[in-house]
C-alpha cells in the first residue's frame, strides 16, 4: 500500500473532522443544529423554520414536547449551562411568519403505501410519503390523529400542525377502523408502515438485520412507540422509515441502511471560556434578541484542532482531507493540462514543525505525509528545483569550506564534540568561538565538530544525499573518538536524534546548567531587558528537557521570564523551518509576523533561526548566548545572506588561528563598493556580493554587458550553477567598482 | 504555452525597451530581438533587447521581477 492509500486510511478510520457535534448526535431527528446556528444568529427565522421543518416534519409539536436530548449533551452543560436549544426552536416556531408548507404540482407516483397507526410515527413516515406524491392511506383506530403524543399537549394546537403541514397533500384517512389482520392490506397496498404505538398490534411481524425497519416480511416495515421509542424517536423513525419503503418500492430491496449514532468527537474543554446563559426576560420564552445572543454561545463543536493550530492549513484554509485530495492528484496527475499539479507549493509549505500531530486528537501526522509527498515529487524529478537550491548550496558552504571538524591539539579521542551547526556562526561568529572558548575552560579534550547537520537536504526531500551525507557525519564523529555531541542548535539536535541516534548528544543549555555558568560579560553594553517571553522554537518539541533546562539556565541569570499562549508540546514553527521561505515568501512573512505579535514582550530564543526571524520582523528578540555571553542586544538588524558567510568563516578563522594556531589566509574580494541598503536588497532574493563579483569579473574580462548611455553604468549577466545573475555596476578606477543594483532570475536564456 | 509578455495582459514588457542601452563590445544600440527562454523542461520567448552585432542581451529588473517572476512561479505551479 503507498503512502497516499496509507494516509487515506488513516483519515478515513482516525481523523473526526467530519463527526456531528454532541447535539446533533443526541437528536433524533440529527438536526443540524450548527447550520441553524448561522440562521439564529441573524433572525432568519423563516430559514431556521424550513430546516426544522425538513428535519422534524412537525415543528409546532415537536418545539412543544422533545425532551431535549441535545440540551444534555451540549458541551457547555461541562462548563456553565448548555445551550438552550429548546428555547431557540421554541422561538423558531414562535418568530417565523411563513409556515406554510411548500406546494409541488406533481402528479401522483401511483403506488399504494398503508401507514397503520396514526400516532406521531405514522403520520411522519405518511408526511414525507405525501411529499413525495405517494398514495398513503393511515388506518386509525381512534377517531383522532396523534395518538399517545396528542394527550401530551394542547390538542387543537396539535391537530393544527397536523392540518397544516397536510394541507396540500391528499391523505386518506380511515378513521375508527382498527386493522386484524396484515392479508387483505398488503393485498391492497405495495407497501406497509406498522406504527400501531405502545403496546400496539405486531400482526406476528419479526424485525429483522437486513435493514432499517424492515421486518421479515416483504414490504412490511416497523418502527415508533411499537417498538418501545419514545415520542420523538417514534416521529424520527416514521420520517426515516418512509426512505426505507421507497428504496422497496424502487429497488424490492428490505436493505436500507442503519442511520450511525452518536459522535466519535473529542473536545478540549479546557480552551471553551466561559459564557453565561441568557435568561429569557418573559420567563418561558426568548425574545429574537435573546434568541441570537443566546445561539452566541454555541461553540460548534467539531474537531479542526489541525486547521485550527496549524499555519498552513489555517492560513490555507484546507481541510485534512482536502490536503489529501490536492496532494494525490499532484502526485498522480490526471491529465496532462495544468490543472493537474495543485499542491506542489502546498507541498513544499509545511515547515515539518510536528505541532500537526501534537495538536490532533488522533496524532494523525500531516507533517510525514507532505515529506513523504516532497518525496515521492522529488523522486519523479517533479520539483521545481529552484525551491531548495539555495540552502543546498549553503550547506554544501558550510559542510565544505567553512566546516571545521577537529580535536584539540594532543587530544587522542574526544569525550565531547561542540556541534553549533551551520546558522549560530552564520548569525554570529561570537556565538560560536566565545562559546567553543568557555567550554574548554571546562572540558578542554572537547572538539569543535562546526558543520551541517543534513537539515536541508532532508527538507528537499532528496533521501539520496541524506543518506551519504549521514553516513559522513557518522564517519567524522567516529573520528572524533565517539564523543558525546553539545548542539547548539535545537534542530540539530532533532536531527541527530531521529537519524543518528547512536550518537549521543545533549544540549548546550544543558551542559551549562550542569557545569554552571554566569554572566561572562555583565559590563557589555549590549541593551536587554529584564523580562522576555520564552519562545521555544518547533524543533524542540519532542525535548521537554532541552526546553526547561534553558527556563532554568534563564531563572539563573537572572531574567524573569513569562510565557506565550503555543509552547512546550505546542510550539509553533517562527518560518524559517522547512526552508520554506523561497517556495512560499509572502506565507513565511505572514508567519513570522504572526509569531511576532503574539506578545508584546522581548523574546528570548535558543534557535538561532528564531533569532534571525525576529530580526527579520523587527521585533525584540534574544539568544540566550546573547546575554550569556553580551553579544547582541535586543534590536538587531536581520543578517543578509552575504553577512552569513562572512561569518561562519570568520568563527573559522578565529577557531584554526587560536585554537590550532593556522593561519587562514583571507579569501581575495575585488575592490566592490556596495551599500548595505543594497547588501539586504540583493540578500531577500538569495543573492551574494561574491555573486555580483563573480558577474562583474567575467564582463570585464570579457568586454561584454550594455552601457546606459545616461549613467554610464554597465550592466551584464552570469549564469552560475542554475541561476542567472545581473549586475549594474560602475567602474570607479582600474580595479575597484561601485554596484549599483543586482537581481537574478531562475529562467534559462537559449544557449547558456 | 506561457507567453512572457503576456499576451498583451502585461505592460510591464514595455519597461524592456524603456531605457536604451548600447552594447559595450560593439558600441552599437542595442534592438528588440526574439529571444528564447527555457525553465523546468518548458520553452518560450519574447522580444528583448539584442546587439544587432554580437547578440548581447540586456534585460532591465523591472521585467525580471514583473512578468518573467510571473511566468517563473506559473512553471512552478504547472
Amino acid at each position: 500500500m503507498s503512502f497516499l492509500e496509507e494516509f487515506e486510511k488513516t483519515l478515513a478510520c482516525r481523523c473526526r473532522q467530519n463527526e456531528p457535534p454532541f447535539c446533533q448526535a443526541a437528536c433524533p431527528f440529527h438536526l443540524d443544529i450548527k447550520g441553524l446556528e448561522e440562521k439564529w444568529k441573524k433572525s432568519r427565522f423563516n430559514a431556521a423554520y424550513r430546516t426544522y421543518q425538513n428535519a422534524v416534519g412537525f415543528p409546532g409539536i415537536v418545539a412543544k414536547l422533545c425532551d431535549r436530548p441535545c440540551e444534555k449533551a451540549c458541551i457547555r452543560a461541562k462548563i456553565d449551562s448548555s445551550v438552550a436549544i429548546g428555547l431557540l426552536e421554541d422561538a423558531t416556531v414562535r418568530y417565523a411568519k411563513r409556515k406554510t408548507p411548500n406546494a409541488y404540482n406533481l402528479p401522483s407516483k401511483g403506488r399504494k403505501v398503508a401507514v397503520i397507526g396514526g400516532g406521531l410515527s405514522g403520520l411522519g413516515c405518511a408526511l414525507r410519503l405525501c411529499n413525495k406524491k405517494y398514495e398513503v392511506t393511515i388506518f386509525e383506530a381512534e377517531n383522532y390523529l396523534g395518538g399517545r403524543a396528542r394527550s401530551r399537549m394542547d390538542a387543537a394546537e396539535f391537530d393544527k400542525e397536523i392540518e397544516n403541514q397536510f394541507q396540500f397533500e391528499t391523505l386518506d384517512r380511515r378513521m375508527g377502523e382498527r386493522v386484524s389482520s396484515l392479508d387483505s392490506v398488503l393485498k391492497e397496498f405495495e407497501a406497509v408502515y406498522v406504527a400501531t404505538g405502545e403496546k400496539g398490534e405486531m400482526f406476528g411481524l419479526k424485525p429483522s438485520d437486513e435493514g432499517a425497519f424492515a421486518t421479515t416480511t416483504p414490504g412490511v416495515f416497523t418502527g415508533g412507540a411499537v417498538l418501545g421509542r419514545n415520542d420523538m424517536e417514534a416521529l424520527a423513525d416514521g420520517l426515516d422509515a418512509s426512505l426505507a419503503i421507497e428504496r422497496y418500492l424502487k429497488t424490492g430491496g428490505m436493505n436500507e441502511p442503519f442511520r450511525k449514532k452518536g459522535t466519535l468527537l473529542e473536545m478540549n474543554t479546557s480552551l471553551i471560556e466561559r459564557k453565561e446563559a441568557v435568561l429569557p426576560a418573559a420567563g418561558a420564552y426568548f425574545t429574537e434578541e435573546e434568541a441570537a445572543q443566546e445561539i452566541a454561545r454555541c461553540e460548534k463543536c467539531s474537531c479542526d484542532a489541525c486547521m485550527k493550530a496549524c499555519d498552513l492549513m489555517r492560513l490555507h484554509e484546507k481541510t485534512p482531507r482536502r490536503i489529501w485530495e490536492e496532494v494525490y492528484i499532484t502526485i498522480h496527475p490526471g491529465t496532462l493540462s495544468r490543472d493537474g499539479t495543485w499542491a506542489t507549493r502546498l507541498i513544499t509549505t509545511c515547515d515539518q514543525c510536528g505541532l500537526c500531530k501534537a495538536v490532533c486528537p488522533q496524532h494523525i501526522d500531516f507533517g510525514e505525509f507532505f515529506l513523504q509527498s516532497h518525496r515521492a515529487m522529488h523522486n519523479k524529478g517533479a520539483m521545481p528545483w529552484p525551491f531548495h537550491d539555495f540552502w543546498l548550496r549553503d550547506m554544501e558552504f558550510s559542510s565544505g569550506p567553512a566546516k571545521v571538524c577537529r580535536r584539540p591539539e594532543g587530544v587522542e579521542r574526544s569525550s565531547y564534540a561542540f556541534f553549533p551547526g551551520c546558522q549560530l556562526s552564520a548569525s554570529d561568529a561570537r556565538y560560536v568561538t566565545k562559546t567553543y572558548e568557555w567550554i574548554l575552560s571546562k572540558q578542554s579534550d572537547t572538539a569543535v565538530w562546526m558543520t551541517c547537520c543534513g537539515a536541508p537536504v532532508e527538507w528537499a526531500a532528496d533521501e539520496k544525499k541524506h543518506g551519504e551525507y549521514l553516513e559522513k557525519l557518522k564517519k567524522e564523529w567516529r573520528e572524533l573518538g565517539s564523543p558525546t555531541v553539545i548542539f547548539a542548535c535545537p534542530n540539530c539536535r532533532k536531527q541527530f536524534e531521529q537519524y543518528l541516534p547512536d550518537i549521543p548528544g545533549v544540549f548546550l543549555s544543558e551542559v551549562m546548567e550542569e557545569w554552571g555558568i554566569e554572566r561572562q560579560s555583565p559590563e557589555s553594553e549590549a541593551e536587554f531587558s529584564d523580562t522576555y517571553a520564552v519562545f521555544d522554537p518547533c524543533s524542540s518539541r519532542d525535548f521537554p528537557e532541552l526546553q526547561q533546562s534553558v527556563r532554568r539556565l534563564a531563572d539563573s541569570l537572572g531574567i524573569c521570564r513569562e510565557s506565550l499562549p503555543y509552547e512546550g508540546e505546542k510550539a509553533r514553527c517562527c518560518g524559517y523551518g522547512g526552508h520554506i521561505g523561497i517556495a512560499a515568501p509572502a506565507y513565511t512573512k505572514r508567519v513570522a509576523y504572526e509569531r511576532s505579535a503574539e506578545s508584546s514582550l522581548p523574546y528570548l530564543t535558543y534557535c538561532v533561526n528564531c533569532r534571525e526571524s525576529f530580526a527579520g520582523q523587527e521585533k525584540d528578540a534574544v539568544h540566550f548566548l546573547d546575554i550569556i555571553f553580551g553579544i547582541n542586544g535586543n534590536k538587531r538588524h536581520l543578517s543578509t545572506v552575504t553577512e552569513r558567510r562572512q561569518r561562519r568563516m570568520e568563527a573559522k578563522r578565529w577557531l584554526l588561528e587560536n585554537c590550532w594556531h593556522e593561519t587562514v589566509e583571507e579569501e581575495v574580494h575585488m575592490n566592490l563598493l556596495v551599500e548595505k541598503e543594497l547588501e539586504r536588497k540583493l540578500s531577500e532574493s538569495q543573492i551574494l556580493v561574491s555573486d555580483m563579483e563573480q558577474v562583474i569579473e567575467h564582463c570585464e574580462k570579457e568586454n561584454c554587458g550594455s552601457l546606459d548611455p545616461e549613467t554610464g553604468h554597465v550592466t551584464g549577466h552570469l549564469k552560475i550553477q542554475n541561476i542567472t545573475y545581473w549586475a549594474e555596476y560602475e567602474k570607479i578606477s582600474d580595479d575597484s567598482f561601485r554596484l549599483w543594483n543586482g537581481y537574478s532570475h531562475r529562467m534559462n536564456l537559449e544557449g547558456e | 504555452m506561457p507567453r512572457i509578455d503576456g499576451g498583451g495582459r502585461d505592460q510591464t514588457i514595455k519597461a524592456a525597451f524603456e531605457k536604451k542601452a548600447v552594447c559595450r563590445r560593439c558600441n552599437v544600440e542595442m534592438i528588440p530581438k526574439k529571444t528564447f527562454f527555457d525553465y523546468l523542461g518548458h520553452n518560450f520567448h519574447t522580444e528583448i533587447l539584442c546587439c544587432p552585432e554580437c547578440g548581447e542581451v540586456y534585460i532591465p529588473e523591472k521585467l525580471v521581477k514583473g512578468r518573467m517572476a510571473e511566468v517563473e512561479q506559473e512553471l512552478e505551479d504547472k
